[in-house]
Order: C-alpha cells, then sequence, then structure tokens
C-alpha cells in the first residue's frame, strides 16, 4: 500500500516536472529573464552596428540598379525594432529593450547575401543592357553607315551617271 | 534622271536609319543630368492635404498626420526623423541660413524613426497622436504627462507649456527633425531641416 501511493507521488511529481520543461522549453525564445542595462545597450549597439552593415550593402545594391524595395521594407522593420529598443532602454525597460534589439537583429539574417546577390545580378543585367542597349546600337549604326557606302557604290557602278530613261 | 540626283535622298535615308538604330545609345547618353540634389521633407493633413493640421488640442484626444521624406540625393539614403517638443521659450531647430549653420533643437528627442530610402523614393508614414496633460492653477500653465504615439507611450514630464496672453492660448510646437546617417563620420548629422505642428492645448 505504502508502496503504492509512494510510486503515485513520484509520478505525480515527474508529470510535474516534465510540464514545467515542456512550458518552459516553449517560452524559451520569449521570455529573457532580468537583462541588465549593460546587456541591453550592447544588444542595440550591435543591433545599430548591423543595420549599418546592411544599409551599407542595399546602398550599393541600389546604385547598382538593383530594385532594393523589398529589402529596404525589411530594413524598415528592423529600424523599427531598433527604435522601440532605444525606447525602452530610454525608459529602463532593459528586457524589453533587449528583446527588441536581438528582433531587429533578427529579421536582419541572410540579408547581406541577399543585397549581395541582387547587385550581382543587377550588375550583369547591366552588363546585357549595355551591351545591346549601346555597343549593339553603336555597331548597328555603324554596319547601316557601312552598309549604305557599299550600296551606293554598288549603284554607281551599275548605273554609273545615270538611271532610268 | 542621274544617279547623283538621288544622293540627297540616299543620304537622308541613311540618315534617319542610323538614328534609329542608334536611339537607344543616344537615350541613355543624351539624358540630362541631375544638377540638384536634396531631400524633401514634409507633414500633411488626415487627408493628404496641406490645410486642415490639429491645432487646438484636446487632452487625449487623437489627431493624425502623415510624415513624408523624398529622396532625391542620388544614393539610397538612412535617415533618423527625431520626433521632439517643445513650448515658445525652448530652443528651436533652423532650417534657414546658409548651408552648415542650420542646427538642431538641443532637446532630448522624445522618439527616434529609421528611414531607409531608395534613390528618386519616397518613405511616407500615417503620425497617430494624443496627449495626456493637466493644468497646474498654481502656476497657471500646462503640464504634460505623456504623448501617444503610434501607440508608442512617450514619457513627457518635465515638459510645460505657460500661457501665451499675446495670441490667448497654451502654445506648443510638436516638430521632426531630419537627420541623414553620414558613412565618413559613421553617424547621423542633422539634415538641416524639420517640420512643426503648432499646437493649442485647450482645455479637456
Amino acid at each position: 500500500m505504502l508502496r503504492e501511493i509512494m510510486g503515485f507521488h513520484i509520478k505525480l511529481v515527474l508529470v510535474f516536472v516534465a510540464s514545467m520543461l515542456m512550458v518552459f522549453s516553449n517560452c524559451a525564445g520569449f521570455y529573457v529573464f532580468a537583462v541588465s542595462e549593460g546587456d541591453a545597450a550592447a544588444a542595440i549597439t550591435s543591433a545599430e552596428e548591423k543595420i549599418v552593415i546592411c544599409y551599407s550593402a542595399v546602398a550599393e545594391a541600389d546604385a547598382a540598379g538593383a530594385n532594393v524595395s523589398a529589402l529596404l521594407a525589411t530594413l524598415g522593420e528592423a529600424g523599427e525594432f531598433l527604435s522601440k529598443a532605444k525606447w525602452s532602454h530610454g525608459r529602463s525597460d532593459f528586457d524589453s529593450a533587449f528583446g527588441f534589439a536581438n528582433q531587429s537583429q533578427d529579421k536582419l539574417n541572410g540579408f547581406v547575401v541577399d543585397a549581395e546577390a541582387l547587385t550581382e545580378t543587377a550588375v550583369k543585367e547591366n552588363y546585357w543592357d549595355f551591351s545591346v542597349n549601346v555597343v549593339g546600337s553603336v555597331a548597328g549604326s555603324v554596319a547601316v553607315v557601312c552598309c549604305s557606302f557599299v550600296v551606293w557604290r554598288f549603284f554607281k557602278k551599275r548605273y554609273g551617271g545615270g538611271v532610268g530613261a | 534622271m542621274s544617279l547623283e540626283e538621288h544622293r540627297v535622298v540616299f543620304m537622308v535615308v541613311t540618315g534617319v536609319l542610323v538614328l534609329l538604330v542608334a536611339s537607344p545609345a543616344l537615350s541613355r547618353l543624351l539624358v540630362f543630368p541631375r544638377t540638384e540634389f536634396f531631400t524633401e521633407l514634409w507633414i500633411l493633413d488626415s487627408n493628404h492635404r496641406a490645410e486642415d493640421y490639429p491645432f487646438n488640442v484636446t487632452r487625449n484626444h487623437s489627431y493624425s498626420v502623415f510624415l513624408g521624406v523624398g529622396n532625391r540625393l542620388g544614393y539610397c539614403a538612412y535617415y533618423l526623423v527625431e520626433v521632439k517638443f517643445r513650448n515658445q521659450t525652448q530652443s528651436a531647430p533652423t532650417s534657414f541660413g546658409p548651408v552648415g549653420d542650420r542646427t538642431p533643437s538641443s532637446l532630448p528627442a522624445l522618439f527616434n524613426i529609421n528611414a531607409f530610402v531608395e534613390d528618386e523614393g519616397v518613405w511616407e508614414l500615417p503620425l497617430t497622436f494624443s496627449f495626456d496633460y493637466g493644468y497646474n492653477e498654481t502656476l497657471s500653465r500646462i503640464e504634460f504627462y505623456g504623448l501617444m504615439l503610434n501607440d508608442v507611450a512617450l514619457d513627457m514630464r518635465g515638459y510645460a507649456i505657460a500661457w501665451n496672453s499675446t495670441n490667448n492660448e497654451f502654445r506648443g510646437f510638436l516638430f521632426f527633425e531630419l537627420w541623414i546617417f553620414d558613412a565618413t563620420t559613421y553617424g547621423f548629422q542633422y539634415h538641416e531641416r524639420f517640420v512643426s505642428l503648432r499646437l493649442n492645448m485647450t482645455g479637456s
């Protein structure tokens, strides 16, 4: 009888521990406990640095002629989180500041790679665009002039000084 | 009919053909170069017009405006809009006078808004704000508690407006300073422009 009661209690404790573990493992990504002012400030600084790096990458893509609207929207969202992180830090809510700064950084995961890919594509497109539209049309114009000259010479040889009746 | 008589026609046809074939290249080469590089900053009322700005403000009543930035700098820009509030006696920013001499307000920003705008692009943000304040009868002034800006509660304790007997109003200014990221100094610099809303705080 005593053994059965003890077994029941052990089971109860095990169920409680297991459920607590499940709850905390699910919430681990969302709860940050007692973040210090320094940690929050460091998170904000690294979020700022990441934004500047991403901005440089997107500026390069823009200069190359890529369509950067989607990237700018993402950067804007990251900037919004950064603003909120600074605002939270200003009102001494370091947990929120830390959380917002991390969310800002998370938004920009893989951003530089995407921006570089866009830059590369834009550079290639610019190269083809230049080849076809500028080099192609200049070469075409030269070809038209040369052809006209040849045709004119042909007519001159064939008809000499006069044409028709 | 002499072949020489057709020379002009032949040359004109050749010329037209050359122009046609060269037009893609010419369209790139004959573009008038941009000579002015600048940023536009504007504030519009809730109807997207510049005519019905909020003026008489009631406590905890929401007002809407649109804040916009147009980038004509020739490159993708990283802007920072500093939201500030001042009364008539406090430091005001400047946006006139020689370039380089224009200064921001020395007041601290209540909130910062980051904006990334591509070249020739426009960024616009709808802003909804409401003030929480009370009237201090002893000092005859309005004392602020907070500003709600797009669901962000900003602390305004310490801000106050004295009665302006000339205009019969409690005059305050909600203004937005534009700052720009400078890659060489790796920091933000005042971009020498701001927009402001003149407000009269009325009894609740």
